[in-house]
């Protein structure tokens, strides 16, 4: 079944439409590059889960929406589309690198009270916390993974799921309440 | 599966959302527009100083004048490049664009040093301090580097310290050739140390700086609020 869009120059055509205010060609440009973009993070991160796949793709798509002023149609669109994809895992790789070396360089403490003590040794199991994160209701995972695990402004996460920055907070609010009830429970 | 439906969504919000934009025009339009409002701003500014009096006799000697055409190329060739950089798929060689005229412009300057060696011995390569050659590079160059800055901004963050260092070479590289209409200092050391040094220390901090001047985040709140 090939379609225009399996072509370079059909993509540059639906993308040139979408700079002209075409939603239609838009979406469908975003839905036939969406595979292509996954498939490039899968092969270039082949440690990641599915869940962080997701989260580079949605942030690649993001980032193109917000510069897609800078494709010209007289141009390529793939090395355009691809320099983005690059970057962009570029940029998640050094935030993972960062995360994990905060989370490597965190010493364990100990305090005389003992009940502080149980909870500091609880949250500190990784597993459990993704586990965790996983079984919240979706707002409230979207807005942990947004906010949290990958420290997008609260502007941004509003702008990347079409709700209210106040709405945004009490996900977050409920996430964390929901989080310490699942893991004191565990 | 989930994550899937959810960047079904994605994708979703953002056709729904998504304005007409006009594609940016070409990197080397863009540096023609900008370096046409810097040559008109360092226009009005040597005006307003006034040129320096032996101005004349100076364009007529070879090392002031290619001395002079190398800056005015490094500010354009890096201007070129710094477009570039913001544009995703352009080939990364643009980046190399200034390197040509920097180098013969700091091969002039090197060349000067040794002809004032040469005419005048030791004297000739005294080294005095010249503090106004900082100060006034980064007002010459100030205009167009806020200029500078505001057009990067509207490309893509892909290498911020690099363009953002490249975007400072082009307006210091501007700015000291404004900077030598009227300020009459033409000994080689002093003209490579504190006028060719300011140029390249201003390049070095800006791009430290990069990161911060042009980050992703900025980029999509600027998109945010201007497709709402």
């Amino acid at each position: 079944m090939a379609s225009a869009t399996d072509s370079d120059a059909g993509l540059a055509a639906l993308m040139a439409a979408a700079q002209a205010g075409d939603i239609a060609a838009y979406q469908r440009l975003l839905k036939e590059i969406t595979p292509r973009v996954r498939s490039v993070v899968r092969q270039s991160r082949r440690f990641l889960q599915p869940q962080d796949v997701e989260d580079l793709v949605q942030e690649t798509l993001l980032s193109l929406h917000a510069v897609r002023a800078t494709y010209d149609p007289k141009r390529p669109f793939m090395p355009w589309l691809m320099a983005i994809t690059r970057n962009r895992l570029a940029d998640g790789a050094r935030r993972y690198a960062r995360r994990t070396l905060r989370e490597a360089s965190v010493e364990p403490v100990t305090f005389s009270d003992v009940p502080a003590n149980r909870d500091a040794e609880e949250y500190r199991d990784p597993e459990a916390l993704r586990q965790a994160i996983v079984r919240l209701p979706l707002r409230q995972r979207q807005a942990i993974e947004m906010l949290k695990l990958r420290e997008m402004s609260l502007k941004d996460a509003s702008v990347a799921t079409g709700t209210s920055i106040g709405a945004l907070k009490v996900s977050v609010h409920r996430a964390v309440a929901n989080l310490r009830r699942l893991l004191t429970n565990a | 599966m989930a994550m899937d439906h959810d960047t079904g969504a994605l994708i979703h919000r953002l056709a729904e959302s998504a304005e007409p934009v006009q594609p940016l025009p070409r990197p080397w339009v863009r540096t023609s527009a900008w370096v046409a409002l810097a040559i008109a701003y360092l226009g009005l500014v040597i005006f307003v100083v006034s040129p320096r009096s032996d101005l004349m006799a100076k364009l007529s000697e070879w090392r002031y004048v290619i001395e002079q055409l190398a800056a005015l190329a490094t500010g354009v060739a890096a201007a070129l490049a710094a477009f570039a950089s913001v544009i995703p798929g352009y080939s990364r060689k643009f980046i190399l664009a200034p390197a040509l005229p920097l180098a013969v412009w700091l091969a002039t300057l090197g060349q000067g040093c040794v002809q004032d060696w040469i005419s005048s011995g030791p004297h000739g390569l005294t080294l005095r301090p010249d503090w106004l050659c900082f100060p006034s590079i980064a007002l010459v160059g100030a205009l167009p580097a806020v200029a500078m800055l505001a057009m990067l901004r509207r490309g893509a963050p892909l290498t911020p310290r690099l363009t953002i260092a490249l975007g400072a070479l082009a307006a210091a590289g501007l700015g000291n050739f404004g900077l030598r209409f009227f300020h009459p200092q033409d000994a080689g050391l002093m003209v490579l140390v504190w006028q060719f040094g300011s140029v390249f220390a201003l390049s070095a901090l800006a791009g430290w700086a990069g990161r911060y001047m042009l980050p992703w985040r900025a980029i999509l709140d600027s998109e945010r609020h201007f497709s709402r």
